[in-house]
């Protein structure tokens, strides 16, 4: 039996290779890209929601101390979306008109930020402020007016129904609606947006250092909208300091950095602070769903019938708008993990006049569980029978495989019961609902919530980018030692160490001779970047097929110095060996050594060297995680404060290529669904003004906030490379439903169902009141 | 055109080693210690005292270098992240931290390490109660915390064993 | 998120502090920065000097003071937490500087700060409200006293003139047994809404802050035989308070901090 057969760090907790040098302030993240003469940019932001801009006066601004130079859009005539797959686009530099507050419209080059800063004071701007647009509602009926007047307010529509619907829904013993909103949200990376930009005087090429995802996108991006050669553009990103899919959009400031380094051939760097950042950075959610539930007797779901509305904000964010991806996902997962046979969906994403919608991990996601759960929840609460008995009776069963469900989406085989039923005994789910009873008869409220889930992961087409594919180059370098490289963008997930263990279970090296690189277009081949939980299902696949590709290569190698078949030889610890008489073998370092430098040794038929690039494209257009999310909550009623008493997890990623990155990532994934379900919101004034724009308004959970959890994992393979499903969503996919589901448990006796997120202390007061 | 800023000339304490340089009085520690000393394990992530990734111990105690002015350190013993690192290796917290998976990104991980130690050094009996107590002030988006509250645990007791 | 320029000087002494006060119209006083400098990081807030009093030991003393304490201005709020004079002699001040931001924020922040500062959620600020406390200002034209109720004008305002200094806050020992409760949504965070309250005989007050332009302190001429008593009696003071309107949900909450607070009383906590 070889080695690849009996992997040995493929689902091993192998401590990350990435964290010396985050945990010795070694690693160089955006802000500390520093060159000498570099120049600082700041941004004057429009004050308004909708405004004409009348005139500006920069004169000011040019003449203070220290600035090198001041641009506005005629300084930057670009576009985004400048390829019209939406009628309107974004200027880089507002052009004629502001559409959101903070908007940028004035770009201040200086020696410094702080003298950027002051020089942004002094731009004078005339505005003629407009009636702006801020109610979904509202501007779906293109009123108080339209945001951009050469196109309607509703930018994408999309109707879908199943065959049979209105009957099946009509014939229903019980229906009930509900209106489901989950408020504006965004991912507040810890680290702030930022890029830098300077030209290479020898080669004359642009190298541009950015905080993304997506660092082939963001080349060709550059490349496309300054009408750059793709060869002479170089992205590299440095550490990046959490993204959470809001990195994986090309911004105005991006291409503004750029285009100024080629303009004042000047070192240019710009680092978001946290206001802009608010101000700036995709916001998320922004969903209201109309949502009506046709069920039978016994706790059947028959239909669901929903109208899906998002506030897209006042530009579709480039390259990939949020608010279609709230609404078009979550129609075709809105029955989750059930067997619903009918559903119908109408989708309506809007323009408003505030910030546009991008990506926050798991887009549509927690609104589509929210709504999922939110109506077993009601369905139970009305027939008057126990949440997990209806859950049980609507679950998609394991002989109805191959399912797709009724909005056509082909699911994964998984654990859909089986999660269920270990959740419910993790939390002690009977012992529960006995301490419940008692505690209340004491005045206090302890509710439990449930939320079952499903992760569409691996998407052919997600924010990252549009291929589906991803790609692994792998070189074996003379000393025997492996260089690899792959077109992802990671953001702390960990991807030099799992792409490593893959590696080195397939090359037979040590995990430590193994160095993966990342995020530099100049090593890395074209790839999709970071997002939609693609990395560890794709992006480990295409390391599986190179791996896979080198090692037959190192077999025929060594089957021809050892002068044995390549059936016999097995591959680890550096050594090709002769099975079953391993004083016949060879060491990997021998090999290349051989490949490199001894170029007549090398086997027939085979090329010089130890290198090669594979991609990997799975058959499958998406791979479904899946599992369950229980927490338990304490409401005070008497203050509104809700705590999230205890949480338990069951997952199902299908193989684990590291069982412990997997585990952080759903823990920070339930601490951003507590966020999500208490606090985190951001919120408009009547006037479009956004007054949440600081971190003591826009309130992220801390470590008292958020319990211990317990986890247990299922693994159900996907039929793709390696039986890997994607992960990185699937937490804060589920766990607002989850904590949500339990408030309404908890004020169950005063009848209160949850409906909007976040719950705050005021909307408890009410409930209970 | 350079700024005519009037520079104060100050020596500044950073892990042992006293500076000497000029300062602009409005440059906050954090950026006197990132762009000046090119100290820049220190993080800024929101310049008012909420986050906690700009985490720096002054004569041995935890504060915010964003809301501190750099001028303002003279004086005082600053340490940042690089000064608590070991010439080679890591430090028992530290490799904690690496051996219970308590970063991911990485940004917040200077100040969290920062704030614990200093914890550690006061109460090395801390229990996750106090340590979360301590850690509240330190926002970490990727890692729920629970695996750094796991590492801090742990360095405690391999403290009370040696 | 960067400050405006400003000319920075550090004083040696009180003396030279309110010298400089004096001398520049545009001058403020830096203490511990955790309210100031995000104000003026915001630019906020835009002083065109700094005078930084970080050095002046004379302000950082604890006293006893006449059957209460003498805190200077510079005291630090960790300090607050856990000087073993005011852990005898006033715990209740303790207990509120314990809520006071995160342990970054009370290693720096100072009492004189959060007083000047006038926040109407601030723990300090309710508290001298709530045992009427006196606070001592110095200027170049000589020292006033004055009682919290005279200092607090409202909603982040003082009676501090811009030429004068917080030099020490005097905090009699209070009358009776005291409670403090408050209502956050995290731990550290200002409070939504909190509640001091105190007890001698049947009779005693409750300060509420965290609702309104400025804590405020109600006498209580009877606590009450029972919990339904004491909310009602609590729930008709509650509606003195003019609240926005966006606050109103916070009256009842309020209400529930003062009988938390009692109850520790009650509980000898």
């Amino acid at each position: 039996m070889d080695q690849a057969m009996r992997p040995q760090m493929m689902g091993a907790r192998v401590s990350r290779v990435e964290d010396p040098r985050l945990l010795s302030g070694q690693a160089r993240y955006l802000d500390d890209v520093d060159v000498p003469g570099m120049l600082e940019v700041a941004f004057v932001r429009s004050p308004h929601a909708a405004a004409e801009i009348v005139a500006m006066r920069l004169d000011k601004a040019r003449q203070h101390p220290g600035v090198f130079a001041v641009m506005t859009y005629d300084d930057c005539p670009v576009m985004l979306w400048d390829r019209a797959e939406y009628d309107i686009g974004q200027p880089c530099l507002a052009h004629g008109e502001v559409t959101y507050v903070g908007q940028a419209v004035v770009a201040i080059i200086a020696e410094n930020r702080y003298v950027a800063e002051d020089a942004a004071e002094l731009v004078e701007i005339e505005y003629r402020p407009r009636t702006p647009v801020l109610d979904m509602r509202e501007a779906i009926l293109e009123r108080p007016r339209r945001v951009h007047a050469e196109t309607s307010n509703v930018f994408f529509h999309e109707e879908y129904a199943t065959e049979g619907f209105s009957e099946a829904f009509d014939r229903a013993p019980h229906r009930l609606s509900a209106t489901f909103r989950t408020n504006r949200q965004t991912a507040v990376s810890l680290e702030a947006r930022g890029t830098a930009a300077m030209i290479d005087a020898a080669s004359g090429r642009l190298t541009v250092y950015a905080s993304t995802q997506s660092p082939h996108r963001m080349r060709e991006d550059i490349s496309n909208l300054l009408d750059i050669p793709e060869q002479l553009v170089r992205v590299i990103v440095p550490e990046v300091g959490g993204g959470f899919g809001m990195k994986a959009n090309c911004y105005p400031e991006d291409i503004v950095v750029a285009k100024a380094a080629l303009a004042y051939r000047k070192p240019v760097k710009w680092v978001s602070d946290r206001t802009e950042s608010l101000l700036s950075d995709v916001h998320g959610r922004d969903d209201i769903h109309d949502v009506e539930v046709a069920f039978a007797d016994d706790g059947k779901i028959i239909a669901i019938r929903d109208h899906l509305m998002a506030d897209g904000g006042a530009y579709p964010a480039y390259p990939f708008s949020g608010a279609v991806g709230e609404t078009s996902l979550a129609a075709r997962v809105l029955t989750g993990p059930y067997d619903i046979a009918h559903l119908a969906t109408v989708i309506d994403c809007t323009y408003s006049n505030k910030v546009p919608l991008g990506a926050y991990r798991g887009v549509w996601g927690p609104i589509a569980s929210f709504i999922q759960e939110g109506l077993v929840e009601r369905v139970a609460r009305y027939l008057s029978l126990d949440p997990a008995q209806v859950r049980r009776r609507n679950m998609i069963r394991p002989d109805q495989f191959p399912y797709r469900n009724a909005a056509g989406m082909p699911y994964d085989e998984g654990s859909y019961l089986a999660s269920l039923e270990d959740a419910l005994k993790l939390i002690d789910y009977d012992g529960f609902r006995r301490r419940q009873q008692e505690l209340r008869t004491q005045g206090r409220y302890l509710g439990l919530g449930i939320s079952a889930f499903v992760e569409p992961t691996a998407m052919a087409s997600s924010e990252a980018g549009s291929v589906g594919y991803e790609s692994c180059t792998i070189r074996i370098e003379p000393s025997g030692r492996v260089t690899a490289a792959l077109g992802l963008g990671p953001t702390g997930q960990g991807h030099e160490t799992t792409m490593a263990q893959i590696l080195a279970d397939q090359l037979g090296v040590r995990f430590e001779d193994i160095v993966v690189l990342h995020g530099d277009t100049d090593s890395a081949p074209y790839g999709g970047g970071t997002g939609g939980s693609r990395s560890g299902p794709i992006g480990g696949g295409a390391a599986l097929v190179a791996g896979r590709q080198m090692r037959q290569r190192l077999i025929k190698y060594a089957a021809h110095l050892l002068e044995a078949g390549e059936d016999d030889i097995e591959l680890g610890h550096g050594e090709a060996w002769v099975a079953g008489v391993p004083d016949r073998s060879i060491s990997i370092r021998t090999i290349a050594q051989t490949a490199y430098t001894d170029v007549k040794k090398i086997p027939p038929g085979l090329p010089i060297g130890l290198e090669l690039t594979e991609r990997y494209l799975p058959k499958r257009p998406v791979s479904f995680s899946n599992g369950t999310h229980i927490a338990e909550v304490e409401v005070d009623i008497q203050t509104g404060i809700v705590r999230v008493t205890r949480y338990v997890v069951v997952n199902d990623c299908g193989r684990l290529i590291n069982p412990t990155i997997v585990e952080g990532q759903i823990h920070g994934g339930v601490a951003q669904g507590i966020g999500a379900t208490l606090f985190e919101a951001l919120h408009y004034d009547r006037d479009g003004q956004l007054t949440t724009t600081s971190l003591m308004d826009y309130l992220l959970p801390e470590s008292t906030d958020v319990p211990r959890m317990v986890i247990k994992h299922i693994e159900t393979p996907s039929s793709g490379e390696g039986g890997i499903k994607g992960m990185g969503e699937g937490s804060l996919i589920a766990s607002p439903a989850a904590v949500a589901n339990a408030i309404s448990d908890a004020l169950a006796p005063f009848g209160a169902m949850v409906d909007t997120l976040p719950v705050t202390p005021a909307m408890i007061r009410a409930m209970v009141s | 055109m350079p700024t005519e800023e009037a520079r104060t000339a100050i020596e500044l304490n950073v892990n042992g080693i006293t500076h000497r340089l000029d300062v602009s009085p409005r440059w906050s520690l954090a950026d006197v210690l990132r762009h000046q000393l090119g100290l820049t394990g220190t993080h800024v992530g929101c310049e008012q005292g909420v986050c906690g990734a700009c985490t720096v111990w002054l004569d041995g105690l935890p504060v915010r270098s964003c809301l501190m002015f750099g001028v303002q350190a003279q004086g005082h013993q600053v340490t940042t992240v690089e000064g608590i690192t070991p010439s080679t290796g890591l430090s028992p917290l530290q490799t904690a931290f690496q051996e219970h998976h308590a970063l991911q990104c990485g940004f917040c991980t200077p100040g969290m390490l920062l704030t614990a130690q200093a914890l550690l050094d006061r109460n090395p009996k801390a229990e996750e109660g106090e340590i979360r107590a301590a850690l509240s002030g330190n926002l970490c988006r990727c890692t729920g915390y629970q695996f750094i509250v796991d590492a801090v645990l742990a360095a405690r007791d391999a403290g009370r064993d040696a | 998120m960067k400050p405006a320029a400003f000319e920075y000087i550090q004083a040696a002494s009180v003396e030279e502090a309110i010298q400089a006060l004096a001398d520049h119209p545009q001058a403020k006083i830096l203490a511990g920065g955790q309210s100031l400098v995000p104000l003026m990081n915001f630019r906020l807030n835009r002083p065109g000097m700094l005078v930084d009093v970080n050095n002046i030991d004379d302000l950082a003393t604890i006293a006893v003071k006449d059957a209460g304490l003498a805190i200077g201005s510079l005291v630090r709020h960790q300090r607050l937490v856990e000087d073993a004079l005011i852990g005898d002699r006033l715990p209740i001040l303790a207990q509120a500087a314990s809520h006071i931001g995160h342990w970054a924020i009370r290693n720096r922040g100072t009492i004189g700060g959060s007083l000047a500062h006038a926040d109407p959620a601030a723990e300090l600020v309710a508290l001298m409200i709530a045992l009427n406390g006196t606070l001592v200002v110095r200027s170049h034209r000589g020292v006033r006293r004055l009682t919290a109720d005279e200092f607090f004008l409202g909603y982040f305002t003082t009676a501090l003139e811009p030429t004068e200094i917080i030099v020490q806050c005097e905090i009699p020992a209070p009358t009776g047994r005291m409670g403090f409760s408050e209502v956050v949504r995290r731990p550290g965070d200002f409070a939504l809404a909190g509640a001091i309250v105190a007890q001698s005989g049947a009779a005693g007050w409750v300060t509420w802050f965290g609702l309104g332009s400025r804590p405020e302190r109600f006498s209580v001429s009877h606590w009450g035989q029972d919990d339904g008593e004491r909310h009602a009696m609590l729930g008709e003071l509650a509606t003195r308070m003019m609240l926005a309107e966006d606050e109103e949900y916070k009256r009842d909450i309020a209400v529930n901090a003062a009988m938390r607070a009692y109850r520790q009383i009650k509980e000898g906590k």
